[in-house]
């Protein structure tokens, strides 16, 4: 998850296609591949007919994703922004705050997923829908995540600025609030970004706890159906919507990165 | 002194009784929720088959776990809302709550019995078949011996599988990836539901026509309908509902309108048994 | 060693966790199987991912420009897809391909799902590996690079014995982080049946209903785990310390 850099050394220059074209070109290659080694039982034009028919319905899983993705974001910087604010300070419950960042920095997303999906009880009362437990559940590593690129974000924010300010007679908690947080949004948002495409990448994990998301919609799609060349064609074209949203954000990613060091 | 003792004694008597009276003065839980809300939250398998699957125009669920959600919901008078479960989640999502009763294609057997309850008239019978390649020499359900075998997360061929036969389990967490693995050659035979699963695949799908099914069927247990331990009253009127659906032909009339074929023997005794109990 | 477990069981009880699975061979064994094999797949990952990066980069940087178009593109792709939907597309679509294509010529397909979580998650490390040390390399302060090509070193020595040694040293952070989200990413081997520990709890839970204790269990197994590769990670950086440079 490193974020690029400018272009090495070394590159052939007149690269300035975005590798994404590259990207997409292999898929389609590919999946085109794969296509045509398929066995195919009734006429392929009927199996493009049969994509299509479905398309509304995957478009409709992939949108449960998206918001999957958005709420999770959501309440993890959130969550993410305090942690990371605690975890500066010596106090018990900076202490407890660190522990939550290790904890869920170091727990596997899938296991989270799980835990939040059965372990929390359910509200009789309130409903809880079953996307808001695997919201949770990936707002938990993404608000960790969040908290470490805060403390990046603010690590990077020179010291003399902290001693000027303590000298002015700021008190700790006046200087992260008005001179530090608004200094480190800007350098946040890059990584920040970074975070979402990959909380975006797992929501694809929400299919196993029976979600009607893209993926999950891809299988029933693929065993309605039941024809080769169709479930051939289902899954490629899950990993290339995936790649539609993901791969523009990546690349919006590194151009404020760029240009956030050229500025 | 012996005022403050006697009260620090009785409020917990007090506050028993008064949960055990509250306790039998309502029907159980499950009813009464799905009474005062009006809803009823059916937890439905939606896996891709006749039983249950989504329809690409509307996006909205279909088959025959559907229709009889929807038909048990007309006759509590109340709306149904249904929550799409897998065999891996099936069991959890009754516990937790988050749904009233299943309908998942969920067989009796002694061990889920110990956990949950269940409706005492069954909606279906199904067994479990292996298919397997016509050419894999595999002819009795004990040739599976030491061998991969296909399956769904959480189904209860796995056990018998294992014990009775010696077979090595694959899970997966639905059908269609299993039958997947097995077409990649993962495993040699892949177990499912007979009917709902394998029969119509075997029957209709020409890729499928280089596979058999073994018989006899193993585990032909029926189908029920699942609610929380300790919900007697909620089994008891979802039972009457279904005795009157079988006297009716109700079912049997679904699964022809949902392309289950072939039509299942145990309805039809089901269709013609009930009538004479009562 | 009964005993022991017979009184963990019936402590864990009195909580409300229920172990009793240790107690019943058929699932406890599997279960202890599913540790070994969780600790395979990482291993075998760890190992291919840095191999595989490490050609990736040779791509990256290398004059010919097909192949560093292809490297830049598999990159992209690996990045910006989730591992799910590749294991998937490589487990249930290719290999499915594979098999029949090999059924018709009478061979049978010797890959495994193991070989194919390996696969896809070392690719998929592989692609994060080769960016960190591109980052690496561009660390790399240019007075050594002048320093090295006056003396006449050919590209190729100075790749190997000066470029990558210095490279790696800068980019041990992230690689490290890298191998501690592989580690992590390896539950996802459960979705295709290959017997991880993930997967052996979902084996137990869906016929017993204990998730909280699997879970417990589980996340201790993977917490222990990350913490032993960071750990190595911390020696690895200060056996590898550059002086002059980092803290």
């Amino acid at each position: 998850m490193a974020t690029d850099s400018a272009s090495p050394a070394g590159k052939p220059a007149g690269m300035r296609l975005p590798p994404g074209i590259y990207g997409v070109v292999g898929i389609v290659a590919a999946g085109a591949a794969l296509w045509s080694l398929a066995p195919e039982a009734g006429s392929r034009g009927e199996t493009l007919a049969r994509l299509v028919e479905w398309a509304p319905a995957l478009a409709h899983g992939f949108a449960m994703n998206v918001l999957i993705s958005i709420g999770a974001i959501f309440i993890g910087t959130m969550i993410g922004l305090l942690a990371g604010a605690l975890a500066m300070s010596k106090s018990f419950a900076g202490r407890l705050a660190r522990l939550w960042i290790v904890a869920f920095r170091n727990a596997p997303w899938l296991v989270l997923i799980y835990f939040t999906t059965y372990v929390f009880p359910f509200g009789t009362t309130v409903p809880f829908p079953d996307w808001l437990k695997v919201m949770l559940g990936l707002a938990l590593p993404a608000s960790a995540n969040i908290a470490e690129v805060f403390r990046g974000a603010v690590a990077s924010i020179p010291s003399a600025q902290w001693e000027a300010a303590a000298s002015l007679a700021f008190s700790r908690w006046q200087i992260l609030l008005k001179i530090v947080v608004p200094q480190c949004v800007r350098r946040m948002l890059p990584p920040w970004m970074n975070v979402y495409a990959i909380i975006t990448m797992g929501t694809a994990l929400s299919s196993l706890v029976g979600i009607h998301d893209l993926l999950d919609t891809a299988q029933i799609a693929s065993s309605t159906v039941a024809r080769s060349s169709f479930t051939v064609l289902t899954y490629v074209a899950t990993l290339v919507i995936f790649f539609a949203y993901c791969y523009p954000i990546s690349w919006l990613t590194r151009t404020f990165e760029k240009r956030l060091r050229t500025a | 002194m012996t005022l403050t003792k006697l009260r620090r004694l009785l409020t917990p008597v007090v506050l028993a009784s008064a949960m055990a009276a509250s306790f039998t003065a309502h029907a159980d839980a499950t009813l009464d929720k799905i009474n005062s809300r009006h809803e009823l939250t059916v937890g439905v398998l939606i896996g891709g088959s006749p039983f249950g699957s989504l329809d690409p125009s509307t996006q909205q669920p279909r088959g025959f776990n559907v229709d009889l959600a929807n038909e048990l919901g007309k006759r509590l008078g109340v709306k149904v809302q249904l929550v799409s479960v897998l065999p891996s989640t099936r069991v959890q999502f009754l516990q937790q709550g988050k749904v009233d009763i299943l309908i998942a294609n969920m067989e009796y057997n002694a061990q889920r019995g110990e956990i949950l309850d269940h409706v005492a008239t069954p909606y279906y019978r199904v067994g479990g078949t292996a298919i397997t390649l016509k050419t894999s020499g595999i002819t009795r359900w004990e040739d599976l011996r030491g061998k991969p075998v296909c399956i769904s997360q959480g189904s209860s061929y796995i056990r018998p599988i294992v014990e009775r036969y010696g077979a090595i389990p694959r899970a997966f967490p639905g059908a269609s990836q299993s039958l997947l693995a097995l077409r990649g050659g993962s495993c040699v035979a892949a177990v499912h539901d007979a009917a709902p699963l394998l029969y119509p695949l075997l029957q209709s799908d020409p890729e499928w026509h280089d596979y058999r099914a073994l018989q006899p069927e193993i585990e032909p247990a029926p189908s029920v309908i699942w609610v929380r331990q300790g919900e007697h009253d909620t089994a008891a009127k979802l039972d009457t509902f279904v005795r009157d659906l079988h006297r009716n032909g109700w079912f049997i009339a679904t699964e022809a309108k949902n392309g289950l074929n072939p039509p299942s023997p145990a309805l039809a005794e089901w269709h013609q048994q009930l009538p004479a109990e009562n | 060693m009964d005993t022991l477990l017979h009184g963990f069981v019936t402590a864990t009880a009195r909580l409300g966790l229920d172990y009793r699975f240790l107690l019943d061979d058929y699932e406890r064994v599997p279960f202890v199987q599913g540790l070994g094999v969780s600790i395979e797949i990482i291993v075998s990952t760890m190992t291919a991912s840095a191999v595989a990066g490490l050609l990736l980069l040779l791509a990256l940087r290398g004059r010919n420009r097909l192949v560093c178009g292809l490297a830049r593109g598999f990159i992209e792709v690996t990045r910006n897809t989730p591992t799910l939907v590749q294991l998937y597309c490589a487990f249930l679509v290719l290999n499915m391909l594979i098999t029949q294509w090999l059924h018709a010529r009478g061979i049978d397909n010797p890959f495994k799902p193991f070989f194919w979580v390996v696969l896809v998650l070392s690719l998929h490390k592989a692609a994060f590996h080769a960016e960190a040390l591109r980052a690496g390399f561009d660390a790399l302060p240019s007075q050594t690079l002048e320093g090295a090509a006056s003396l006449g070193f050919s590209r190729a020595t100075r790749f190997w014995r000066i470029e990558l040694p210095l490279a790696l040293r800068a980019a041990l952070p992230a690689l490290v982080n890298n191998m501690v989200e592989l580690v992590k990413a390896s539950a996802v081997a459960s979705a295709i049946a290959v017997g991880d520990v993930t997967y052996q709890s979902i084996m137990i839970w869906t016929q017993r209903d204990n998730v909280l204790a699997l879970m417990l269990l589980i996340l201790a197994f993977f917490g222990v785990l990350t913490w032993l590769v960071t750990l190595a990670g911390s020696w690895l950086e200060r056996r590898y310390r550059i002086p002059g440079y980092g803290y």
